[in-house]
């Protein structure tokens, strides 16, 4: 009647003490991206290229989006390849050497201090990274199941080594010269390899699993995954060889397009999943999600803004500026402000309620936070970000000031909250 | 929601206690969203032979949700073990889910 098979068939979860460190300490990063923000407005009416710029830049994109996306990774990793992570101890490593490196990189990118807090806080970042890289390929050969979703997160992993080699070699550029051209010329291809091939891979990848499963969707299209993975990496390829061997500006719209489609197309997949849910009732928080892969556009209008301008040999600094805190502080951002009270509830439930549940009433994972200092949270939030696009575009002083404020109160609201789950006691004796 | 059973008023019973253990996501029990397939009971070895499955492979909420079958068939029908079988085959689909489990869903 029915094939049965053994429990083998469970996923196993990875253990809450690899994967909470991760979340903690993104949530403080994000704290402190925002108070760097606070004394440091005034940088973003000034030229991108700027030491305090660069220092919230690294703590938004490594502290905050790379740590949380690195222990919710390491909490997938069985769902996505359908066997166990290797190695909690790699894990530990990982996390141990990036929480370590990245205030280095920080330090030495807020003080312009490019010798050894740079060039050490660099290594340190590329030993995790290399760390988790290896954690990785082992649970997949182990687990000999392969899966698209797996290879999404595989091939966004290797291009985050490569971001984070290149970042290394831009780093010590600064007081040897290793590269044919100074490390401003290579900040474009550091940065979009990073956002195209770590963030945007790695969300498309983990989001195609989460998304139709958190809806309880009927929709599944693989076929349409491989195309968009495909749009994606062949996009990123282009865009390197032309930025290395034909750097002609008008030619940057071949990668662009491509990786247009390839969102539009994840756009689509995302609202299959949605119009084929089982549950009717969608909750805030994949509500923010689905936001927030709407919000992947925004980026890309600005760059085609950007890219339009440079074919008049025109680098609209301000527009720069926009583009690069809307990916961090927009897209990244409100795709974690949405996720983290997805998983992270599910994480600390797990934990607390793994050997209780049956034994008497448990909470739903969602009432382990307050959803009314979540709905504030994400109000002041956007308050934040939309004020802070009109200040920097009008090159005005005190408007970034009070968004970072705003900003500032969503950060605390969100470490509120996340502390409140960590600290979340068993209701039941 | 059919349930395949050798025993229908202890599978009743079973199936009565079972409606205690929730899907922690959907918030829905594993009863009304049908994944219970098969519930025998063997009073000769006193085991419990329960086969189910999960909304989807990859349920990271999978272990708590066996693991609280388990507790409350065990509780329930004291002395007896109970074996209980994970399957995917067929896999779990939405049209298993009972029409009180419909309804709630489609608040």
């Amino acid at each position: 009647m029915f094939s049965t098979d053994n429990n083998d068939n469970l996923v196993k979860n990875t253990s809450y003490k690899v994967v909470l460190p991760f979340y903690l300490y993104a949530a403080i990063s994000f704290l402190v991206a925002t108070i760097l923000l606070l004394f440091s407005t005034s940088a973003f009416t000034q030229h991108y290229f700027n030491p305090k710029t660069l220092a919230i830049t690294h703590t938004m994109a490594l502290g905050w989006g790379t740590m949380i996306i690195l222990g919710a990774s390491h909490q997938l990793v069985p769902v996505l390849i359908e066997g166990r992570l290797y190695s909690n101890r790699l894990a530990y490593f990982s996390f141990v050497s990036a929480a370590v490196g990245i205030p280095l990189l920080v330090y030495g990118f807020y003080f312009f201090n490019m010798g050894w807090p740079a060039q050490w806080g660099a290594i340190l970042i590329n030993a995790a990274i290399l760390t988790y890289l290896s954690n990785l390929v082992v649970s997949m050969v182990k687990s000999k199941k392969e899966n698209v979703h797996a290879v999404f997160v595989f091939t966004a992993a290797l291009w985050l080594l490569l971001t984070t080699l290149i970042g290394l070699a831009l780093v010590c550029n600064f007081s040897d010269i290793i590269l044919p051209n100074d490390s401003l010329h290579y900040l474009p291809l550091h940065a979009h390899i990073g956002m195209i091939g770590w963030f945007l891979l790695l969300v498309i990848g983990v989001g195609s699993r989460l998304i139709p499963m958190f809806l309880i969707s009927k929709y599944s299209n693989t076929k349409l995954l491989w195309f968009i993975y495909t749009l994606i990496n062949t996009g990123l390829l282009i865009f390197i060889i032309l930025f290395l061997y034909f750097p002609e500006t008008s030619f940057y719209f071949i990668p662009v397009t491509s990786i247009l489609i390839a969102l539009f197309l994840f756009g689509y997949y995302c609202y299959c999943s949605f119009k084929q849910r089982i549950r009717k009732q969608v909750d805030e928080q994949m509500k923010i999600s689905l936001l927030s892969v709407m919000m992947m556009i925004l980026p890309m209008i600005l760059l085609i803004t950007i890219i339009g301008g440079m074919l008049f040999q025109k680098i609209n600094s301000p527009l720069v500026l926009v583009y690069g805190f809307v990916v961090f502080f927009g897209w990244i951002t409100s795709m974690i402000l949405g996720m983290t009270f997805k998983t992270l509830p599910f994480i600390v439930w797990n934990k607390v309620y793994h050997l209780k549940a049956g034994l008497g009433k448990t909470p739903n994972p969602k009432d382990l936070f307050s959803s009314k200092i979540f709905g504030v949270m994400w109000v002041v939030y956007l308050a934040g970000f939309v004020l802070f696009i009109i200040g920097i575009y009008l090159a005005d002083t005190w408007l970034p000031k009070l968004a970072t404020l705003f900003l500032l109160l969503a950060a605390v609201l969100y470490n509120w909250n996340v502390i409140k789950m960590l600290l979340h006691k068993s209701a039941i004796p | 929601m059919n349930v395949i059973t050798n025993n229908n008023i202890k599978c009743t019973i079973a199936l009565a206690v079972l409606q205690n253990v929730v899907d922690p996501e959907i918030g829905l029990n594993v009863v009304d969203l049908g994944l219970i397939y098969q519930i025998d009971f063997d009073e000769t070895n006193s085991k419990i032979y329960v086969t189910m499955t999960l909304t989807t492979q990859f349920c990271p909420m999978g272990e708590s949700i066996t693991g609280a079958v388990r507790r409350v068939l065990e509780n329930t029908f004291a002395g007896m073990e109970l074996q209980l079988e994970l399957t995917f085959n067929p896999p779990w689909s939405h049209e298993r889910i009972s029409g009180e489990g419909q309804r709630f869903l489609n608040q």
